[in-house]
């Protein structure tokens, strides 16, 4: 006999008799909550109504912040003009308006869809809807190998792969946790996004939230799949279940709203103060040094970043991608946000207009895509390699999980090429 | 002043920080369990002449170690043996938070049921008799709204009492499960199985064949079996 289920059964039993006599249920009409879930969380009903929102959030974000991103725009442009004017030494002119202004004042442009994403995901948070999404996902995910409660981590990578792959502690069941932390990169966190709004703002006008989201969803997808895969390689059993408590529905408080989003925004500024400031200055470097060769900064093709550009040049080419992305991607593995930054030193640009015309003939819709795919897919950035050593413990499964990323990365943008081919978009 | 110490014990979200914050006021002492990077949040509430040092343990749904949240709970309540463990009920949610609280029962634990958000429970539509669940459990309870400041005087004086006269629930499972438990129980005491730990509880985990009592009894899950099957 199975005593773990004999004693689950007897504690049951005896609460059940416990209840009975101390506790009366005067029946309720159903609740204001109740009748939404039985609208929210309905079998079809439920994705389609969670998609919805889910790009409704990231169109309102991109919509309302445009006019700031301009705002921002326009005085990091004007701010570069005059370092480049006023200041009499050549190379501290460049490292002031190319580096600092051009290269974090980029930077700084996607603050306010930023900050207007997290003021949505709040809204969608404190009204109680996010724990339901977690419920339909649910539906989808042990289906496909991930564990229920993996989804409270997986919604928190949205924001930051780092505290995702902490409060995957949660989780009880080892495997499961394992599993969950190692496909938790996949899941598009907020510094990724300033690359799709780049990319969607000049390729996908008028459908940003929809490319957008289309990323998100190729996140989740693809961690579907590798926790499947993982699962069935390296642990193989069965996934544990799954009990969550569905809060009422609440009337979100302004105040509380406000308040979640500064204190994620202010972490993204805090890292633009810090290694987004570092990494603008080092890409500057890369970009107008040897001095002399390049000219200062005004033959690109002379520059250390060529020179390792060139290098990469050959493994990305078949993917329609030219040096400078590839000089951009391997700047994102300090911090992703680093990527637009790199790029916007790179086209020696200080605006977005600017970048707009320079990237048109550098890339086009598939590429873009490809583009913004592989920034999702290829690498951990450095902060959450080093959680991941403390979560997993082992380099072994850390080594792997970079490794997966990077082929996967790769494998996914060979198909949008493949497909942009065969659909004859390009 | 005669000190105590207090683990408050309970599920995810049942007001637990609320309960905490309504005892200790402002004297809270903010940490990490040993060894690991989960909060620890300690202070003191004092009443009549006794300094009860109130601990935090993470919100749990069970006992069984399977967590590292679990792990600690019930490494603490095994190992610190802290005077009373004020188990925070969601009346709302009785009959899923109620399995935690057998659990902590079979651990032999000094227990007072603090049953929170008796209002949110009414406006759903239970009505709960604390006096009949009371008497059932064995155990004081004590109606709370935390985050409104009720029933926490009434909730001092339960634990006050419960430290210094030690009530423990003497709650069964059905007589079939009693009689293999207190076979394994009997066992247990001879053999000095984990003599540390509280014998009915050592037979229970044995039983559920839990891995970590297996291991630090250095008992394999066969023996158990073997137990089981002498006597019948």
């Amino acid at each position: 006999m199975d005593f773990a289920t004999e004693l689950a059964n007897a504690r049951y039993e005896l609460i059940g008799k416990i209840i009975s006599s101390s506790v009366k249920k005067v029946s309720k009409p159903k609740s204001f909550s109740d009748l939404v879930d039985t609208v929210v969380l309905d079998k079809y009903l439920g994705i389609p109504i969670f998609l919805t929102l889910m790009w409704a959030a990231f169109q309102f974000s991109f919509s309302v912040s445009a006019p700031f991103s301009d705002a921002i725009d326009i005085f990091f442009g004007a701010a570069a003009e005059w370092a480049k004017a006023s200041i009499s030494n050549e190379i501290l002119a460049s490292l002031v308006g190319d580096g600092i202004f051009g290269g974090l004042g980029f930077v700084l442009v996607f603050l306010p869809p930023i900050a207007f994403v997290f003021v949505s995901l709040a809204i969608l948070e404190d009204s109680g809807y996010l724990p339901r999404a977690a419920f339909i996902m649910d539906r989808v995910m042990s289906k496909v190998g991930l564990h229920g409660k993996s989804f409270i981590p997986m919604l928190l990578g949205f924001g930051c792969n780092v505290p995702a792959i902490m409060a995957c502690r949660t989780i009880e069941n080892d495997v499961d946790r394992k599993i969950t932390i190692m496909v938790n990169p996949l899941m598009s966190c907020s510094a990724r996004l300033p690359v799709y709004i780049l990319f969607a703002g000049v390729f996908f006008s008028g459908y940003e939230g929809a490319a957008i989201v289309s990323m998100y969803l190729l996140g989740i997808v693809l961690a579907a799949i590798m926790a499947t895969v993982i699962r069935r390689i390296l642990f193989g059993g069965r996934i544990s279940p799954f009990l969550m408590e569905m809060p009422d529905y609440t009337m979100p408080s302004l105040k509380l709203v406000l308040n979640s989003a500064w204190i994620r925004t202010q972490i993204f500024l805090k890292k633009a103060a810090t290694i987004l400031f570092v990494g603008a200055l080092f890409m500057w470097f890369l970009t107008v040094f040897p001095w002399d060769a390049t000219g200062g900064g005004e033959i690109l093709d002379n520059s250390y970043a060529s020179l390792v550009g060139h290098i990469m040049e050959p493994l990305i080419k078949p993917l329609g991608l030219n040096w400078k992305a590839g000089v951009a991607l391997l700047s994102g593995f300090m911090a992703k946000e680093i990527v637009v930054g790199t790029l916007g030193i790179l086209y020696g640009v200080e605006s977005e207009e600017a970048i707009q015309s320079a990237l048109s003939q550098d890339f086009n819709p598939i590429t873009a895509l490809v583009m913004m795919a592989i920034t999702l897919i290829y690498l951990p950035c450095l902060a959450t390699i080093g959680v991941l050593k403390r979560e997993l413990g082992e380099w072994k499964l850390v080594s792997l999980v970079i490794l997966y990323e990077l082929v996967l990365a790769y494998a996914v943008a060979a198909l949008i090429v493949v497909s942009g081919k065969v659909l004859g978009v390009v | 002043m005669k000190k105590a110490v207090v683990a408050l014990a309970g599920n995810p979200n049942v007001g637990k920080s609320a309960i905490f914050n309504a005892l200790t006021g402002a004297k809270q002492k903010l940490g990490n369990w040993p060894g690991v990077t989960v909060e620890k949040k300690e202070g003191i509430c004092k009443y009549k002449d006794i300094e009860m040092h109130i601990v935090d343990l993470p919100g749990i749904y069970g006992l069984t170690a399977s967590s590292i949240d679990e792990k600690i709970a019930r490494d603490f309540i095994l190992h610190n043996k802290p005077d009373l463990v004020v188990d925070i009920v969601d009346a709302s949610n009785i009959e899923r938070n109620l399995y935690l609280t057998l659990q902590l029962i079979e651990m032999d634990a000094n227990i007072v049921i603090a049953l929170n958000k008796v209002d949110l429970a009414e406006s759903k539509g239970y009505k709960i008799d604390a006096k009949k669940l009371s008497e059932k459990l064995g155990l004081p309870v004590v109606p709370t709204v935390a985050i409104r400041n009720k029933g926490i005087e009434e909730l001092k004086r339960a634990m006050y009492n419960a430290i210094k006269t030690k009530i423990k629930s003497s709650l069964r499972y059905n007589d079939k499960l009693e009689s293999v438990i207190s076979l394994i129980e009997q066992k247990v005491v001879e053999k000095r199985v984990l003599p540390e730990y509280p014998s009915r509880f050592v037979a229970i985990r044995l039983l559920e064949g839990d891995e970590e009592i297996l291991r630090s009894a250095n008992l394999q899950e066969e023996v158990i079996k073997q137990w089981i099957l002498q006597r019948s």
